[in-house]
C-alpha cells in the first residue's frame, strides 16, 4: 500500500473536520446550512495568500486580517440572503438556494480578481512539508501541527459552549421562543454565529493552503467533503465532525490508492450515503430528538 | 403599570383578538381567564412582543412597547413565563438559571446573591442544580420555568398556566410561590385555568372570551358572577338542550 | 358580464396564442438556421425545467444536480445509438430509466431528513458524476465524448431538424400536461401538503418519503427524456456540456420563471435562454450575474415572473369580480360506513422526565362517540396522537378495528381509516380551502397515477365527483363561501371546520378531534353539533377532545377524564360530571360547580 496513505488521510481529514466544524457553528443558532461555506474557505486561502506574497505582510497579520475579511463576509451574508428568509419563513428552505447563490456570486467575483492559477503558500517556519519517516510511516511536521491544532480547534469551541453566550446560543438552537422570553436575542446570536463561523471557514482556508495551494477552485469539493463530514459525524455535534472528518479523509486516501485518484469524490459519496441509509440522524447523534 | 389599549392581534390574516384592553396595578395579582382557544396566551404573546398587535397601544411603566422586541421587553422587567414548561432541556438547572440572567452585567457574587432566593424558594432546584433539566419532573421543570424569570428580577411577571399537569401538592408550592412574590412586590398576570384558585389569590380578573374582553371586576366578585359560567359552559346550554 | 368572460378568456387566449405560434415557428425559418436550433434547445431545456418545478416547487425538494440527471439521458442514448445502433425510442425509454434508476439510488438516504439534504446529495452526486464521466474513459470516451449521434427515425424516415424540433415540442407540451394533470390532482395536493404541513399529509395517508421520491422519479425521468432529445440535437455529447453550471442554471430557470407555478419553467427559460443569447458579450459574467439574479429572485419575487404575472392578473380580475357560480349540483348521498373501535390498554407514553401517558385505557366502542377531558397538560392530545401513530408509545398496546397499531407508521394507521384534526389547523395556506378538502380523499381516490397524468376520463369523472362531495361538505360545515378563496386567508374558527370537513372526505370510519369548539362562535359551535351528530349518524366512531363540556354532555354518550397522564375517572357523562374529584381537577371551581 502507498506509504502517503497516512499523512494524505490525516492532512484531509483535518480540513474536512474544520469545514464540518464551521457549517456547525453556522447551524447551530439558525439551523442553516451554508451553501456558500466552501467558497469562504477559498476566499480564505486566497486572501491569505494575497496578503503574504503579493502585499507582503507578515503572517500573523495576513492571517488576522483574513479572518477579519472573510468573517465579515460571513456577517454580510447572513444579513443579506439568510436573515431575510429566515424573516419570512422559519421552515422553508429558500435559503439553499440564496446561500448558493452567494457562492455564485464569490467564487466568481474571487475567480475574476486573481485568475485561475493556483498559489503557492509555504508553511511557516519550523514547519515543513518535508517528510519524514517515523516508525515505518511517513510523516512530515506541518501535518502533525495541523492534525494537533484541529483537535485544540474543536476543544476550543466546544468551551466556548460552555461560556454563557454558548449557553445562549444553544438555548436558541433548543427552543426560539422561550429564548427570546428570557431576553437572549436569537438574531444577534446569528448575526455573530455568521462571522465567527465565515472566520473559522477562513481560518481553514489559511490552513490548507500549504497543501492544496491557494486556488479558486477549491470551493465545491470542500463544500462536500465538510458536508460529508458533517453529516456523518452528526450535524451540530463538533466532536463527531472531527472523528468523522478523520474516517472520511482516511477512506478517502485508501480509496483513492486501491483504485484510481479519480474516484476519491465517489468513495466518500459512496460512505456519506451508506451511513445516512444506515443512521439518518448519523453517527453520533445529537440526543435532542425533541417531541412538541 | 401595565396597560393593554384595545389591542387588535392575531396570526398572519387570522385575527385572534379584537379590541382587548387591560390594566395591571403595581403589586397586585390579575387573573386572566376564559375557554381554551380564548386567546389568553396569545395576548400574553402580544404583551411580551412575540406577535406584534396589529391595532392599539401597550404601555408598560409609561413605556411605549408595542411591537418591541422581545428582548427589550424583557429588559424592561416584564417576564413572561410561556405555557409547557419552555426550558432549555438539554442544559443543565444551573444553566438554565445562569441564562435567566442573560444580558445583564453582573458580578459572580451578585449571580451567587441572586440564586439565593431562588433555591429557597424552590429548594429541589438547588439539590438537582448539575442535572439536565429533561431529567426533572413535570413539577420540578414548571418551577425551573418559573425560577428562571423570578431571578431576573422581574417588575411584573406573566404566568401561562402555571398548574398545568402538576399535582395537587406541587400546585400549592407553585401557587405559595406567587403569593410570596407578590409581598415582595412583584405585580403578577396569571392565566389560569384552575379558575377558584386562581380567583382566590388575585386581586382583579379578566374574562376574555372568542379575542373580546366580556367582563371584568374585583376577583372576589366574579367568582359568584354569571360572566365567568358563561364564558366557561358557554350561555346555550339550558336553551338549546 | 363582458368583462368578466374577458378575465376568464385571457389567459387561455394567451396560452393558446402561445402554442400556435411555437407550432408554426418552423414555417418561417430554415432547416439549419440558427433560430431553430436555439428554439430546439430551448424546448430540450423546457422539458428538464418542468421536471424540476415539479420537484422543486411543488413537493419543495430542490435538486442542485439536475444537469446530471439530463448527462445520464444524453449519455445513454448517444452511446446506446453510436456503438450498440439502438433506434432512438429504444435508447430514450432506457435513458429516462436510467436517469431514474441511479437518482433515485443516490437520492434514497434523503428523503426521511430535511429537505435540504437532497439539495446536497444532488450537488454531490452531480460533481461525482462528472468526475466518472471522465474517470470510465472506456465507457464514455472521456473528454472527447460521443460523436455522430444519428438523428431518430421512424419507419426509415430520419427526422431533419424541423421535425426534431416538432418532437421537441410535442415532448415539451406532453411533459407540461403531465405535470399539470399531477398538480391539479391528489398527488399534487400530496406534494403541496408534505412541503408545507407534513402532519396534514400523515393525517390523510400521504406518506411524506413516498411523495418525494414520486416526484423526484417524474423530474428524473423528465430530465432523462431530455437528456436523450439532447443527445440527438447536439448530436456530440461531451463533459463539458454537463458542468455544474448546467445544474445552476435549471436552478435559476425555475426559480426565474416561478416555484410552484405552472408556467414558471416555460415562461423562465424563455427569458433566461434567449436574453444570454443576445448578451454574448457578457458571457464571462454568466455565473455572476446567475448568482445575482437567484439571490434578488429569491429575496423579493419568491414566486419569480409567473407569480409576479398572476398577482397583478389577480388584482386587476378582482376589481371586477362577479358573484360566484351557483351551485347547482344535487347534494351528494353519503355512504354510511361501518365504524372502528378504538381500544387501548396499559398505554404509557414518557417525554424527557415526564409520564405524559401513564397506564392509560381507553375504549371507544364501534361507532360510538367518547369524549376525553381533562385539564391541559393531562395527556389527551398525547393520547391522540400515540393512536394516530405520531409518537410510539413506550409500553401498552393501541387496536383499531381489532387490529395492533402500535408501532405502525402515522400514514398507514391513517389508511386504516382514521380521520384526524388538529389543535392547531393544519391546512395548505396557499391551496384553495375545497382543494384542501379534496386533499382529505387522497386514500380514497382510485384513480391511479398514470390515469391521473394522462387525464383519463376515468380519473376526470372522480374527479368531477370528487369536488361536488367536497363543495357538499363544506356546504355543511358552512365554509362553501370560501370554497375558492385561499386556506390561509379564512378566519380561524372556520379552519377548523374544514378540517373536519377534510376529515370526512376521507370517509375516516374513526374520528379523531382535537379541540374541535376551540375559538368556535356561537354559530360556528351549534353547527359542529350538528355535524357531529351527522357524521355519528353515518356510523362512523368519534372520539373528541373538547373542553366545552356543553358540547360534550351533548354529543358523547362515554367520557374518559384524564389527569395528569392518568385515568380519573370513566362513564356516562352524566355520572362524570357529578364526580367530586372530576370537578376538583377539572374545574377546580366552586362557581362552575354550582351551574353545572
Amino acid at each position: 500500500m502507498d506509504p502517503d496513505i497516512l499523512v494524505r488521510g490525516l492532512t484531509a481529514g483535518s480540513l474536512y473536520a474544520l469545514v464540518a466544524v464551521s457549517f456547525n457553528i453556522l447551524y447551530r443558532p439558525t439551523n442553516v446550512f451554508n451553501f456558500a461555506q466552501g467558497e469562504l474557505v477559498m476566499l480564505g486561502a486566497m486572501l491569505f495568500a494575497a496578503g503574504k506574497s503579493t502585499v507582503g505582510l507578515p503572517w500573523p497579520l495576513a492571517l488576522l486580517a483574513t479572518l477579519a475579511a472573510v468573517g465579515t463576509l460571513g456577517l454580510a451574508e447572513e444579513f443579506i440572503a439568510v436573515a431575510p428568509i429566515l424573516a419570512r419563513s422559519k421552515t422553508g428552505t429558500g435559503w439553499v438556494i440564496t446561500t448558493l447563490a452567494i457562492s455564485l456570486i464569490v467564487s466568481n467575483l474571487v475567480g475574476w480578481i486573481w485568475g485561475p492559477d493556483p498559489i503557492l503558500v509555504k508553511p511557516p517556519a519550523p514547519l515543513s512539508l518535508d517528510t519524514f519517516e517515523f516508525a515505518g510511516l511517513r510523516l512530515n511536521s506541518y501535518v502533525i501541527a495541523l492534525a494537533a491544532l484541529t483537535i485544540a480547534l474543536v476543544a476550543l469551541i466546544e468551551r466556548a459552549y460552555r461560556t454563557l453566550q454558548g449557553k445562549a446560543v444553544l438555548a436558541v438552537a433548543e427552543d426560539r421562543e422561550a429564548a427570546l422570553l428570557r431576553g437572549i436575542n436569537p438574531a444577534r446570536l446569528s448575526r455573530w454565529s455568521f462571522f465567527l463561523g465565515g472566520a473559522f471557514a477562513g481560518l481553514t482556508g489559511i490552513l490548507a493552503a500549504p497543501i492544496l495551494y491557494a486556488s479558486t477552485s477549491m470551493g465545491p469539493a470542500l463544500l462536500l467533503k465538510g458536508f460529508a463530514a458533517a453529516a456523518v459525524g452528526s450535524i451540530g455535534n463538533n466532536r463527531g465532525a472531527l472523528i468523522a472528518g478523520y474516517l472520511i479523509g482516511i477512506t478517502e486516501a485508501v480509496g483513492a490508492s486501491l483504485l484510481s485518484p479519480g474516484y476519491q469524490e465517489a468513495v466518500v459519496f459512496l460512505v456519506v450515503l451508506t451511513v445516512l441509509l444506515m443512521r439518518p440522524q448519523g453517527l453520533f447523534g445529537l440526543a435532542t430528538t425533541r417531541t412538541v | 403599570m401595565l396597560i393593554v389599549d384595545s389591542v387588535d392581534a392575531g396570526y398572519g390574516h387570522v385575527g385572534v383578538l379584537e379590541a382587548v384592553s387591560l390594566c395591571v396595578q403595581p403589586g397586585s395579582i390579575v387573573a386572566l381567564v376564559g375557554r381554551n382557544g380564548a386567546g389568553k396566551s396569545t395576548l400574553l404573546r402580544v404583551i411580551s412582543g412575540l406577535i406584534a398587535p396589529t391595532k392599539g397601544g401597550i404601555r408598560f411603566e409609561g413605556l411605549d412597547i408595542a411591537g418591541k422586541r422581545p428582548h427589550t421587553i424583557v429588559n424592561c422587567g416584564l417576564l413572561h413565563v410561556a405555557e409547557g414548561r419552555r426550558i432549555f432541556r438539554n442544559q443543565t438547572v444551573a444553566d438554565n438559571l445562569e441564562l435567566g440572567l442573560y444580558g445583564l452585567t453582573i458580578s459572580r457574587e451578585e449571580y451567587r446573591r441572586r440564586l439565593e432566593p431562588v433555591y429557597s424558594m424552590f429548594p429541589i432546584l438547588r439539590e438537582r442544580r448539575d442535572q439536565l433539566a429533561g431529567a426533572l419532573s413535570g413539577g420540578q421543570q414548571q418551577m425551573l420555568a418559573i425560577a428562571q424569570a423570578v431571578i431576573r428580577g422581574p417588575k411584573l411577571l406573566m404566568l401561562d398556566e402555571p398548574s398545568l399537569g402538576l399535582a395537587p401538592i406541587l400546585v400549592d408550592q407553585v401557587f405559595d410561590a406567587i403569593v410570596s412574590l407578590r409581598r415582595s412586590g412583584v405585580a403578577i398576570l396569571l392565566v389560569e385555568q384552575m379558575v377558584e384558585r386562581a380567583l382566590e389569590i388575585s386581586d382583579y380578573c379578566y374574562v376574555l372570551q372568542s379575542g373580546r374582553m366580556t367582563a371584568d371586576g374585583a376577583a372576589r366578585d366574579m367568582a359568584r358572577s354569571d360572566a365567568l359560567r358563561t364564558a366557561y359552559m358557554g350561555d346555550h346550554d339550558s336553551g338549546s338542550n | 358580464m363582458a368583462a368578466s368572460r374577458a378575465t376568464t378568456l385571457a389567459p387561455l387566449i394567451t396560452q393558446t396564442a402561445f402554442v400556435a405560434v411555437a407550432c408554426v415557428f418552423p414555417l418561417f425559418v430554415g432547416s439549419n438556421s440558427y433560430a431553430l436550433y436555439v428554439a430546439t434547445q430551448l424546448g430540450v431545456y423546457i422539458i428538464a425545467a418542468i421536471g424540476l418545478n415539479l420537484l422543486a416547487g411543488y413537493a419543495g425538494q430542490v435538486s442542485l444536480g439536475h444537469a446530471a440527471f439530463v448527462a445520464i439521458g444524453a449519455y445513454a442514448t448517444a452511446l446506446l445509438m453510436v456503438d450498440h445502433a439502438w433506434s432512438f425510442w429504444a435508447a430514450s425509454l432506457v435513458s429516462m430509466a436510467l436517469a431514474t434508476g441511479l437518482g433515485m439510488l443516490s437520492a434514497l438516504p434523503s428523503f426521511r431528513l430535511s429537505t435540504w439534504y437532497f439539495a446536497f446529495i444532488t450537488l454531490a452526486f452531480a460533481l461525482v458524476f462528472e468526475k466518472m464521466i471522465v474517470e470510465w474513459r472506456w465507457l464514455t470516451k472521456g473528454f472527447a465524448g460521443v460523436i455522430g449521434v444519428p438523428a431518430p427515425r421512424i419507419f426509415g424516415y430520419e427526422f431533419g431538424p424541423k421535425i426534431l424540433y416538432l418532437l421537441v415540442f410535442a415532448s415539451a407540451v406532453v411533459a407540461f400536461l403531465i405535470v399539470r394533470n399531477i398538480v391539479q390532482s391528489r398527488f399534487g395536493r400530496a406534494f403541496v401538503a408534505v412541503r408545507d404541513a407534513p402532519a396534514a399529509a400523515l393525517a390523510v395517508g400521504a406518506s411524506p418519503q413516498s411523495m418525494k421520491m414520486l416526484a423526484f422519479v417524474i423530474a428524473a425521468a423528465m430530465a432523462g427524456a431530455a437528456g436523450s432529445l439532447f443527445a440527438v440535437q447536439k448530436t456530440v455529447v461531451t463533459p463539458d456540456d454537463f458542468t455544474a453550471d448546467f445544474s445552476i442554471f435549471f436552478v435559476l430557470t425555475v426559480v426565474l420563471g416561478g416555484l410552484g407555478t405552472l408556467w414558471g419553467p416555460v415562461i423562465g427559460a424563455f427569458v433566461f435562454f434567449l436574453i444570454p443569447e443576445f448578451l454574448s458579450s457578457l458571457q464571462s459574467w454568466r455565473m455572476l450575474i446567475y448568482g445575482c439574479l437567484l439571490l434578488v429572485l429569491m429575496l423579493f419575487a419568491p414566486h419569480g415572473l409567473a407569480g409576479a404575472l398572476r398577482q397583478a392578473w389577480r388584482r386587476y380580475a378582482q376589481t371586477q369580480k362577479t358573484p360566484a357560480a351557483a351551485r347547482t349540483d344535487t347534494p351528494v348521498e353519503h355512504v354510511a360506513v361501518a365504524g372502528l373501535a378504538l381500544e387501548i390498554t396499559g398505554l404509557q407514553k414518557r417525554f424527557g422526565g415526564v409520564a405524559a401517558l401513564d397506564d392509560v385505557e381507553f375504549i371507544a366502542p364501534a361507532g360510538s362517540c367518547s369524549a376525553i377531558v381533562g385539564p391541559n397538560g393531562s395527556g389527551k392530545t398525547t393520547l391522540l396522537n400515540v393512536s394516530g401513530g405520531y409518537y410510539l408509545a413506550d409500553a401498552g398496546s393501541v387496536r383499531i378495528g381489532g387490529v395492533e397499531t402500535n408501532g405502525m407508521s402515522a400514514q398507514r394507521i391513517a389508511a386504516l381509516g382514521i380521520g384526524r384534526t388538529f389543535q392547531t389547523p393544519r391546512l395548505l395556506n396557499e391551496l384553495a380551502v375545497i382543494e384542501n378538502v379534496m386533499l382529505g380523499a387522497y386514500r380514497r381516490e382510485r384513480a391511479g397515477f398514470a390515469s391521473t397524468a394522462l387525464r383519463l376520463p376515468g380519473a376526470r369523472a372522480e374527479t368531477r365527483r370528487m369536488r361536488a362531495e367536497a363543495l357538499d361538505h363544506l356546504e355543511f360545515v358552512g365554509v362553501a363561501d370560501h370554497a375558492e378563496d385561499p386556506a390561509g386567508e379564512v378566519p380561524h374558527g372556520q379552519q377548523r371546520l374544514i378540517e373536519i370537513a377534510r376529515a370526512l372526505m376521507g370517509g375516516a370510519r374513526l374520528i379523531m378531534l382535537d379541540e374541535p369548539a376551540a375559538g368556535l362562535s356561537m354559530t360556528e359551535l351549534d353547527r359542529l353539533d350538528q355535524l357531529l351528530v351527522r357524521i355519528r349518524k353515518l356510523g362512523a366512531t368519534i372520539v373528541i377532545v373538547e373542553h366545552h363540556l356543553d358540547l360534550v354532555a351533548s354529543i358523547a354518550s362515554f367520557v374518559t377524564v384524564l389527569d395528569r397522564g392518568k385515568i380519573l375517572a370513566s362513564g356516562s357523562p352524566a355520572d362524570v360530571f357529578k364526580d367530586e374529584r372530576v370537578l376538583q381537577a377539572y374545574m377546580g371551581d366552586r362557581a362552575l360547580r354550582s351551574g353545572a
